[in-house]
């Protein structure tokens, strides 16, 4: 239902539990005539050497660990969709997830299942959707999801019905503003840029909404930009770099030839940054090198052990 | 997993691309979903044939099954022309919009949804919705912030805007029809024929039954003497023309013109 602010998420569980209340009623009787002959076989495995015969009590009692066991596997599976769910929401605002927010919003008092819990969501977020669950940071266990999907080719990004063009398209003016500037950009400096386009940090944008909060919220936050104050200055000063997920996510080669198209130049025009692009994209390049041996070298181990 | 006996479908870096466009598009119409998939088929099997479309979606929501999701179909009210949209099967609330939006725009959302609930026509005055500001949760809003709010639920396709007043767009209803029904259940009203929930429609003056456009149009396909199905009184309303894809078409293909790269027109 419409609630507090943690309906930002997904509702909570609770809901979700009454709602499926009935259904598991329904699913219960169709699959319990189904599953019972084999979950008694299953249960005279298990018992061993006991007698084959079952008492009427004995069968009560097993049929009721059957039926916990698959409500127990259905509560699983539930959360696990949920989880996906709330990884693919949350992503979509390109923020940062962490343990404790899943744990917090979906995962609840299953939080001993975490692992396996969250592996099975990577998986379906892996198959399904092609993204992949990278831990972002290990000390304080934030997750963000990687698109898998190959890179489009410039003809074929026109095609794409594409989204979130205008805000993408003002991040990427800020990231150019900073690149050029080597690296960092004063605050004054971003807004002044801003003002030439027309923007106005508190003044409501009919693309952007308001762009104080698009940029310090949404973008900081994102981890696309860092804020950081600069040391010794009074009144203090703030100056905008590169976030970690920039760097992640584009390349300064893209970012330089971004802004070459802006002034109808050559990325070559601008000497220092071209090279430093260059250096960037051999980095780059030697990374991907070595994550694909690694892969490779993890497949043949696993292929070597299923030979046996 | 637990033994199913459906045949789950497979999915490939096509449908992976499909759906991960549909998800950011929030709600496509069908000429556009059809265009869409065969643009995942360019990227990805270049010299695969193209799944029917019912097909393809059916494949993709056997996979989304065991997440509690599905591409719906659904149909505008106004027009009949069909839409689609990734919704979500499990949940009740409006907690897709919860992430896009602070708390007092969507309490203003659910004023504007009781409006346009309680209304006879389905459609809720501007006015009458910015009456509600100072009754909103959350931080303090000002109507001129309001009436910028309202834009953001048009430019997102949760409402549709006419003439000042507002109604809930078809992808609202595709994604909140089941909330809806059960939070307002007195309130809501129901079309006569397809039995879904109804915002706009026409209604029989006499018995007070409602349909929604695009079923009167079926309904009363090619019949010089509408009559209501309930009450048998003639049915005093003009009756629309069913939908024809192919003349949309032709509309669509005069817009999109205007692009350089099309795939071959059939």
């Amino acid at each position: 239902m419409l609630q507090t602010p943690e309906s930002r998420g997904l509702p909570v569980p609770q809901a979700e539990g009454e709602k499926d209340g009935g259904h598991d009623g329904e699913t219960r009787a169709r699959t319990a005539s189904q599953e019972r002959p084999k979950e008694e076989l299953g249960a005279g495995r298990e018992e061993g050497a006991a007698e084959p015969a079952l008492t009427r009590k004995g069968a009560r009692a097993l049929a009721a660990k059957a039926l916990a066991r698959r409500r127990a596997c259905r509560r699983m599976n539930r959360t696990v969709a949920e989880l996906v769910q709330f990884l693919l929401v949350k992503d979509k605002k390109k923020s940062p997830i962490t343990r404790s927010e899943m744990v917090k919003y979906v995962i609840g008092d299953l939080k001993a299942l975490f692992p396996d819990i969250i592996a099975r969501a990577a998986e379906h977020l892996r198959y399904v959707f092609g993204f992949e669950l990278k831990q972002f940071d290990r000390k304080h266990h934030t997750y963000i999801l990687i698109n898998k999907l190959k890179p489009l080719e410039e003809e074929e990004e026109e095609e794409d019905l594409g989204g979130d063009g205008p805000r993408l398209g003002l991040l990427m003016m800020i990231l150019g503003l900073i690149y050029m500037r080597g690296n960092r950009a004063r605050e004054a400096q971003v807004w002044e840029m801003l003002h030439r386009l027309g923007m106005q940090p508190a003044k409501y944008h009919f693309l952007f909404g308001y762009p104080k909060r698009l940029i310090m919220e949404d973008f900081v936050q994102q981890r696309y930009l860092s804020y950081r104050r600069v040391p010794h200055t009074s009144p203090p000063e703030y100056e905008f770099s590169w976030g970690p997920r920039s760097n992640l996510e584009i390349s300064k080669m893209k970012v330089l030839g971004f802004v070459a198209k802006l002034h109808k130049k050559e990325p070559q025009h601008w000497p220092v940054q071209y090279r430093e692009a260059l250096a960037d994209e051999a980095d780059r390049a030697r990374a991907k090198a070595r994550a694909e041996a690694s892969m490779r070298a993890r497949a043949s181990a696993r292929a070597g052990i299923h030979l046996w | 997993m637990q033994g199913s006996t459906r045949r789950m479908g497979v999915m490939t870096d096509v449908h992976r691309r499909f759906l991960q466009l549909l998800m950011t598009h929030g709600v496509l119409e069908e000429w556009d979903v059809k265009r869409l998939q065969r643009h995942c088929y360019k990227v990805h099997d270049r010299n695969a044939t193209v799944d029917k479309l019912e097909d393809f979606i059916n494949n993709i929501n056997s996979v989304l099954e065991s997440l509690y999701i599905e591409i719906k179909r659904g149909v505008t009210e106004d027009d009949g022309r069909p839409i689609y949209a990734l919704v979500n099967l499990a949940t009740t609330s409006i907690s897709k919009m919860a992430t896009d939006f602070a708390e007092n725009e969507l309490d203003l959302f659910r004023k504007a949804l009781e409006l346009i609930i309680d209304s006879e026509t389905g459609f809720a005055s501007s006015t009458n919705i910015l009456n509600l500001v100072d009754q909103l949760k959350g931080k303090k809003m000002r109507k001129k912030e309001a009436e910028q709010v309202l834009q953001k639920f048009v430019q997102s396709k949760w409402l549709i805007e006419k003439e000042g007043e507002f109604t809930l767009h078809g992808r609202a209803i595709l994604e909140m029809e089941q909330y809806i029904r059960e939070t307002y259940p007195d309130a809501v009203k129901i079309c006569n024929i397809c039995h879904s929930l109804l915002i706009q429609g026409q209604s029989c003056e006499t018995c007070g039954i409602r349909m929604h456009l695009p079923c009167v149009a079926k309904y009363f396909q090619s019949n010089a003497e509408p009559r209501c199905p309930h009450c048998n009184d003639y049915w005093p309303h003009e009756i629309p023309e069913v939908f024809d894809p192919e003349k949309q078409r032709e509309a669509g293909i005069s817009k999109s013109n205007k692009k350089s790269l099309r795939s071959r027109q059939h």
